[in-house]
């Protein structure tokens, strides 16, 4: 006869070794039959996990409450912006464009306080304002303003008018030279940065933007480090969301290095602008994969293609630069500065 | 979870019966459930399920810094809106609690239900937004398997249940419990502790 435990005797078990101390529990389950003694074992087992029902669902409460859950209105105000229209909605916020008082245009970008998880992220946010504006470079988005707001944290920048990097490559192929001069205008800003001590920690054709007149805009900079501008981060890592949020979107542009958990340093950010730079001129990514593990793999073990075997009138010199920002080790790839020498004089057809 | 008292702020936000008189209408409810009509507590669930909501909503709109708003504050509030509190038996009152966990539970396992299915557009982004998974999403993540969980619980043991939503999904604490639920604290501290054991483990069996 195997019946399954009943419930009582599952439950007054349970308790009686609750009672005992942890290393005399075994004497007590010992006695037990083998499916009783399981049942209880496993749920003593869940019972030192932590973080399930530890706290009531405050930020869904939190979000149920919004009162504003489809974003701001046109005409509402926010500190000195008058938000026009929704341009983009996000997992924590929205951008939107909005007019200072002289009625210029800016991008603003609000954070909604309680759908954020950790202070990590509100650090995050408040530090990309005040790396942006300690910047000051015609490549990288202009921070006017940062601040907190009755609808959240808010950061009023520089409108872009134009298009990102994933838009345009998205649209179809990029001329050679247009490639080798856009890559030119960010190296200069990643070299701006990197000479104030400043990393990016996050390109990706999502980030770099080109202007209706040319002129390519760097957005969204990271954390400082090294150079210490910026202060470091509080921890490495919040909670596991932050994690695979971050690799989610982030992942195909991570050097090696940041996989590995190494701290990032200026060449980690010239290793995703090569992969960025790759991507323009070769018409696709040099490490694209069917799921996530093909992406760490070819990350860490693929050999690039040389793009001049892909696509012709790729000057040589480029070709040889792309790869050496792909090198798997930092120390073989170049600063930012020789990279705006080397696209600088190229002379694509 | 920390004993959760009801805030200044939401005394505050007590105020007079809406348009229409759902007060007298809950309050007629509860006693025909007291005088065990069961159909009575079908009929309130909407009620209190709707005033659950609008107190939501004010409570945002007059104090929109106040994130912290805890679920039993909102219980507590409707309490004193819906139930001819002065009048009420504790009979009574006891009933209304267990009804507007119930209702809060529904509200937020929908919230979260909609808070998941809504795919955010990661279109022309001028800037990104999604570095961080936001803490909603893993809450309402969280919300949905326990909601799951909780009903095969409900299938082995109904207090167990009762408990978890009184507490997680109503926000009270041990001794409102006890309260609401006519059981003794000790017997709310066992079944708390043995339902959090058995739903961590039925929700790593989900998920694994």
């Amino acid at each position: 006869m195997n019946l399954p435990p009943a419930w009582e005797e599952i439950e007054r078990l349970y308790h009686e070794a609750l009672e005992l101390p942890v290393g005399e529990r075994n004497v007590l389950l010992a006695r037990a039959s083998p499916a009783l003694r399981q049942e209880v074992e496993s749920l003593l087992e869940a019972d030192s996990e932590d973080g399930l029902l530890a706290a009531p669902p405050t930020h869904v409460v939190a979000d149920l409450l919004d009162s504003q859950p489809n974003g701001l209105a046109p005409g509402q105000r926010v500190a000195d912006y008058e938000v026009e229209s929704l341009i983009s909605v996000g997992g924590m916020g929205e951008v939107y464009l909005a007019r200072d008082r002289e009625g210029r245009p800016v991008a603003l970008k609000i954070l909604r306080r309680h759908l954020i998880a950790s202070a990590q992220a509100v650090y995050r946010f408040e530090t990309e304002a005040r790396a942006a504006s300690a910047l000051c470079h015609p490549n990288i988005v202009t921070v006017y303003q940062s601040g907190e707001s009755p609808a959240g944290l808010f950061i009023a920048m520089e409108w872009v008018d134009g298009s990102t990097f994933r838009a345009i490559m998205d649209a179809g192929q990029v001329e050679i030279a247009q490639a080798v001069d856009w890559g030119g205008q960010a190296a200069r800003a990643l070299s701006a940065a990197h000479a104030a001590g400043i990393l990016h920690r996050d390109m990706k054709p999502e980030n770099i933007m080109l202007r209706k007149d040319g002129v390519v805009k760097i957005l969204d900079f990271g954390l400082a480090r090294d150079g210490g501008a910026v202060g470091p981060e509080p921890s490495s890592m919040g909670a596991s969301g932050t994690i695979s949020g971050t690799l989610s979107g982030t992942l195909l542009y991570m050097p090696p290095e940041i996989l590995r958990g190494e701290t990032a340093t200026s060449a980690s950010d010239i290793f995703s602008l090569g992969a960025v730079l790759y991507e323009l001129t070769a018409g696709h990514h040099p490490f694209a994969g069917e799921t996530l593990l093909d992406v760490f793999e070819a990350i860490e073990c693929r050999t690039v293609a040389a793009i001049t075997s892909l696509r012709n009138g790729v000057p040589r010199e480029v070709d040889r630069l792309i790869l050496r920002m792909l090198d798997r080790s930092p120390g073989g790839r170049p600063s930012a500065s020789e990279v705006c020498d080397v696209l600088g004089h190229s002379t694509a057809p | 979870m920390a004993v959760t008292d009801l805030k200044p702020t939401i005394c505050i936000l007590h105020s007079r019966v809406s348009e229409t008189n759902p007060q007298g209408e809950v309050t007629r409810l509860l006693a025909e459930w007291s005088s065990g009509d069961q159909s009575a507590l079908n009929k309130m669930m909407p009620l209190v399920y709707a005033e659950l909501h609008r107190i939501a909503r004010r409570a945002w709109n007059q104090h929109p810094q106040n994130n912290t708003l805890q679920p039993t504050a909102l219980i507590n509030e409707a309490y004193l809106k819906l139930a001819n509190a002065e009048n009420a038996s504790f009979q009574d009152r006891c009933h209304f609690f267990a009804v507007a966990c119930k209702a809060m539970r529904q509200i937020l396992v929908n919230h979260a239900k909609s808070r998941l299915s809504d795919k955010r557009g990661h279109g022309a982004a001028h800037v990104s937004l999604d570095d961080v998974e936001p803490a909603v999403h893993e809450e309402a993540a969280e919300i949905v398997a326990l909601h799951e969980a909780l009903e095969a619980l409900h299938a082995v043991d109904p207090r167990k249940s009762m408990v978890v939503e009184m507490r997680y999904f109503g926000g009270l604490s041990i001794e409102e419990t006890a309260e609401a639920m006519g059981v003794s604290v000790r017997t709310v501290h066992r079944d708390w502790r043995l339902a959090r054991s058995w739903l961590i483990r039925e929700m790593n069996r989900e998920s694994s």
